[in-house]
């Protein structure tokens, strides 16, 4: 404590500062003095005291005023002296410009490398979201406790009761996200949000153009053909039309009046919205709480925490449950934050590279220090030179900080170039669609940060040589020679900074190499179907166009039954490379939805058990087009492809459940009640990662039926051929098949698998580029040591070698040294990558707390390290005894 | 006692620092003694505004004319004590030398007819 409390002082002294707070107080003392020896003349001189204490006052002016003349002396006195240290280190770098250009270059990365991913952190958390009181705007989602808690929707009554209810929060509105069809001549597919009248208001953003919607418009029914457009869709779809509010456009074959266009950049909090519709629930979504959907958009109270809000929320979950218990038992809220929601995988990505490039500072910092070790080294007599002069250490402490200040500030103009190219890099490269409100830029807020860091890193510079300096007592430099041999002392600070480069070398080369190892992990997890090769297209046949007089909504009008299932696939399959040809309701990884059902021969007892499946409707070629394999049955024929079929196909886990050790086949299930007619299993398929990567969220098993036609659905086809080349035939022979067919959302399988685990996959790539560069700063470290200290000891080898040492001993001896370095290094980086590698593996899935990849990548360093350490080792060996004793 | 006029207006500009320095010549003293050396020394012709006297003071010492050391006053008070420097010296011989130049001039051409 007291050591730290001397270095405090220490560094107060050197910069000037405890100089500055004694000076007031001793400028007070002074005053007070020379008033009381006024008064006290004044007395003797017969004025009454009161009078003399005012008379000494009025003469002696305003204090502050005093104390403010001053205190600017110094100030300027101080400015001075650190323009003439700065001037004086400028020049010392210019008379050493190797040393300069090393320095500089070094933390130039380092410096380069913080800012780079501290603009990303700006953009991602500081920033966050476009909106005002982001950190008060929170989703409140419904869930269900199950084995674990799940999320669900929220169902419109309880939408309603807690908005009547919830007293924590300045407002809700349910928002959903909704696909609408703006009919043109090609229509195209946009996302939309359905949103209550309140949305707009809680993200505090108005409408550029019209208005957005009126409190009444969500509420009544027949009243909500209204519509707000993004500013991306009224440029691309209606050409920037400035008459846009107030025109009529067709969307769901409806006609829609638009009343609005929003500000560039608001794509709601879906941040994809390109148009917003009223939510309104109709029908028995009106009424039922058990059909839960949306989420809801609220902003707390200001004051008001999340968990008093989420305490609010529970109790209110209580009380409806106990009022409908059939729909609401188990249901709770979870309040959660909107930030974390929509930028979480990110945000935990940003924080772990922040980690990551500020070991590769501290790497480079320590590179830097040890080459100001050695110029201290050389610069010893120079310094004692000035401490004879009457230099105090603190006055010469503050200079060795201001030279590693100046230095650090060079790093960071460079680091400023290098951060602005790997920002590039980073968004050019980076496979994760950054928000698109999120736009890393070199602004202030960076600015600042990496003024900060130069600073920061310039005192943890300076301290570096003045505290070996301390240790190696200058005064001493004065009665040895100039090239004296360097102290025991040097040599250690040297070697510890080695030391500590290498560790923090292993530790983020080991993080790395467990990053990396988790990626090919989950990569390697194999889903149950084969994503390569199949290309995904989603179809729509929208409604018919509005008639021109208004007729009945058209959710009164059931779709038409367009398509036929077997004539699609059969178009498909004669497209020349297509090998497989399939439709279904969904797509893996493309959404799916679940209902309870019921095994014939097991009661359901209780609400928490009571199974659940996913429901998919497919045809016949659909699991050999995707690749899954069967365990047991068969797939669908083709005369099953109707609405009264009872064919099922079920997943593993299914049947694990109720017919363990039993034949599946011939077993039965319904779902939609009692009255439900029984389906009967006729083939089981593995338990597929249908719904998620690296795993589904629900443990719930999948069912398909047969399918049968539908507005919507997707179309997967298998091919040899490239993607691209295939699917301009697929888009033609769909449209050919079912006319007016709208296509969108056309994906590779093996693009929608790559998406799910892009954000690790990210900072994988990124920390990799981080450890390459400790690992070669870390090399050029170790070289710069081991080639500073042959120099040093040439005259010793020089010796060694006239009296008969062979070369091997001479490179064992420098070998052994460096190595000893790295070893110890490599042992307090193992340790300490351990913890991170147990910290790591809570923090990501499929991380291993223990994993080859750790040791190799040590080896990789120690390979390094050998090869920085043998070079100079082999100099060693070519020096000439003659003239290394003669230079005596 | 009554006289307002401002210190700087009652010396030349720059011959407060001279003056202050000249008080010191013959060893420390604190402000306030400074301030009763300068117009004793001048039969009460020159006396300090007491205002400008301590800027004066901190200005010489930041210059390193002056060093400042804290004592005890001949009444027992803790007073902050001011000494010349040999930089201060050195401004002191400088300063009264160019003073004594300038004055003479001065009074020739007031005596000139």
């Amino acid at each position: 404590m007291t050591r730290l409390h001397a270095l405090i002082a220490f560094v107060q002294r050197a910069l000037g500062l405890s100089r500055r707070r004694h000076l007031n107080d001793d400028l007070d003392d002074e005053l007070t003095f020379h008033l009381a020896m006024r008064e006290a003349e004044l007395v003797e001189s017969g004025v009454t005291p009161a009078d003399a204490a005012r008379e000494a006052r009025r003469r002696l002016g305003n204090r502050a005023v005093l104390r403010e003349q001053s205190r600017d002396m110094w100030t300027f006195e101080l400015m001075e002296s650190t323009w003439r240290d700065v001037t004086y280190a400028l020049r010392a770098l210019w008379r050493a410009p190797g040393f300069a250009i090393v320095a500089i270059l070094a933390l130039s990365i380092g410096i380069g490398a913080n800012t780079a991913v501290f603009t990303l952190v700006d953009a991602l958390i500081v920033h966050g979201l476009p909106y005002a009181h982001a950190d008060r705007l929170v989703v409140l989602i419904g869930n269900v406790e199950r084995a674990s808690v799940e999320r669900r929707g929220n169902s419109y009554p309880d939408h309603l009761d807690w908005v009547k209810t919830a007293t924590a929060f300045d407002g809700m509105a349910a928002y959903d996200s909704v696909t609408m069809t703006l009919e043109r001549d090609e229509p195209i597919r946009i996302a939309a949000e359905g949103v209550s009248a309140s949305y707009f208001d809680i993200l505090g953003v108005g409408a550029a153009r019209g208005r957005v919607f009126r409190p009444d418009e969500d509420q009544v029914e027949g009243r909500d053909r209204v519509v707000v457009l993004s500013d991306a869709l009224w440029r691309s779809a209606f050409g920037a039309d400035p008459g846009i509010v107030g025109r009529a456009i067709p969307l769901n074959g409806r006609s829609f009046e638009v009343v609005g266009v929003m500000p560039p950049g608001f794509t709601g909090v879906t941040d994809g919205a390109l148009a917003w519709v009223p939510f309104v629930a109709s029908g028995a979504a009106l009424t039922s709480r058990g059909s839960r959907g949306f989420q809801t958009l609220a902003r707390l109270k200001d004051g008001v925490t999340l968990a008093a809000a989420q305490t609010e929320m529970t109790t209110i979950s209580k009380q409806l449950e106990a009022a409908y218990p059939e729909t609401n038992e188990k249901r709770g809220v979870e309040v959660a934050r909107l930030g974390p929601e929509i930028l979480g995988d990110l945000q935990q990505s940003a924080s772990l590279l922040m980690v990551a490039v500020a070991l590769v500072l501290l790497i480079a910092c320590a590179n830097v220090a040890n080459l100001l070790v050695s110029r201290s080294e050389t610069r010893r007599r120079e310094i004692a030179v000035r401490t004879a002069l009457g230099a105090g250490q603190a006055r010469l402490l503050r200079q060795l900080i201001t030279e590693s200040v100046v230095l650090a500030a060079l790093g960071a103009i460079g680091g400023l170039v290098v951060a602005y190219g790997v920002l590039r890099l980073l968004i050019s490269t980076s496979p994760v669609a950054l928000p698109s409100f999120a736009t890393p830029s070199l602004n202030l807020t960076v600015m600042i940060f990496t003024i900060l860091v130069a600073l920061l890193t310039g005192v943890l510079l300076g301290l570096a040589p003045a505290m070996h300096a301390r240790l190696t007592r200058l005064a001493d430099a004065l009665k040895s020679s100039a090239r004296g041999s360097s102290g025991g002392a040097s040599r250690h600070t040297r070697g510890a900074l080695v030391i500590a480069e290498v560790a923090l070398t292993v530790v983020l080369v080991v993080g790395a190499g467990l990053m990396i190892r988790a990626v090919k992990n989950v990569n390697a997890i194999a889903p149950g179907y084969d994503a390569n090769g199949v290309l995904t297209l989603n179809v729509t046949i929208p409604r018919l166009p509005a008639p021109a007089t208004p007729g009945p909504p058209a959710t009164s009008t059931p779709p038409p039954l367009v398509i036929t299932s077997r004539a699609l696939v059969a178009r498909l399959a004669e497209i020349s490379g297509v090998t497989r040809a399939a439709i279904g309701t969904d797509r893996p990884l493309g959404g799916a939805s679940a209902v309870f059902y019921e095994a014939e021969g097991h009661p359901v007892e209780s609400a928490q058990s009571r199974p659940r499946s996913y429901v998919h409707m497919v045809s016949p070629g659909f699991f050999d087009t995707y690749g899954i394999a069967f365990r047991a049955g068969r797939t669908f024929t083709d005369n099953e492809l109707n609405p009264d079929s009872t064919a099922v196909i079920v997943s593993e886990n299914m049947v694990a459940r109720f017919w363990p050790g039993e034949s599946p086949i011939g077993k039965r299930v319904r779902f939609g009640g009692p009255t439900a007619p029984w389906g009967e299993i006729v083939g089981v398929v593995p338990a597929t990662k249908y719904r998620g990567l690296p795993d589904n969220p629900t443990a719930d098993p999948d069912m398909f039926l047969p399918m049968v036609d539908r507005s919507s659905y997707v179309v997967a086809v298998r091919s040899t051929l490239p993607m691209a080349s295939v699917e301009s035939s697929v888009r033609r022979a769909i449209r050919e098949a079912v006319p007016g067919a709208v296509i969108f959302g056309v994906t590779p399988l093996s693009e929608a698998v790559a998406q799910q685990t892009e954000s690790s996959r990210f900072t994988t790539w990124v920390l990799g580029v981080f450890a390459a560069i400790a690992l070669g700063l870390a090399a050029i470290g170790l070289y710069g040591v081991m080639a500073y200290l042959v120099s040093q000891r040439k005259r010793e080898f020089g010796i060694r070698l006239a009296l008969g040492a062979g070369s091997a001993e001479i490179v064992g001896l420098v070998m052994r040294h460096g190595l000893t370095m790295v070893g110890i290094g490599v042992a307090v980086g193992g340790a300490a990558s351990v913890l991170l590698a147990r910290w790591l593996s809570t923090l990501l899935f499929a991380v291993p707390a223990a994993d080859p990849a750790g040791p190799l990548a040590v080896l990789v360093l120690i390979v390094v390290a050998v090869l920085a350490c043998a070079v100079p080792a082999f100099r060693a060996t070519r020096v000439d005894p003659v003239s290394a004793l003669r230079n005596e | 006692m009554g006289d307002t006029r401002s210190g700087g207006g009652d010396f030349l500009p720059g011959t407060l620092d001279m003056l202050v320095l000249k008080s010191l010549s013959h060893g420390e003293r604190h402000g306030y003694d400074i301030a009763k050396f300068i117009q004793r020394a001048s039969d009460e012709v020159l006396r300090v505004e007491e205002g400008a006297l301590y800027p004066a003071l901190h200005r010489l010492e930041v210059r390193g004319w002056l060093r400042a050391t804290w004592g005890v006053s001949d009444n027992n008070r803790r007073a902050k004590f001011y000494r010349l420097s040999a930089l201060g010296r050195r401004e002191l011989d400088r300063e009264s030398e160019y003073w004594t130049r300038v004055a003479a001039a001065v009074t020739r051409v007031m005596r000139a007819t």
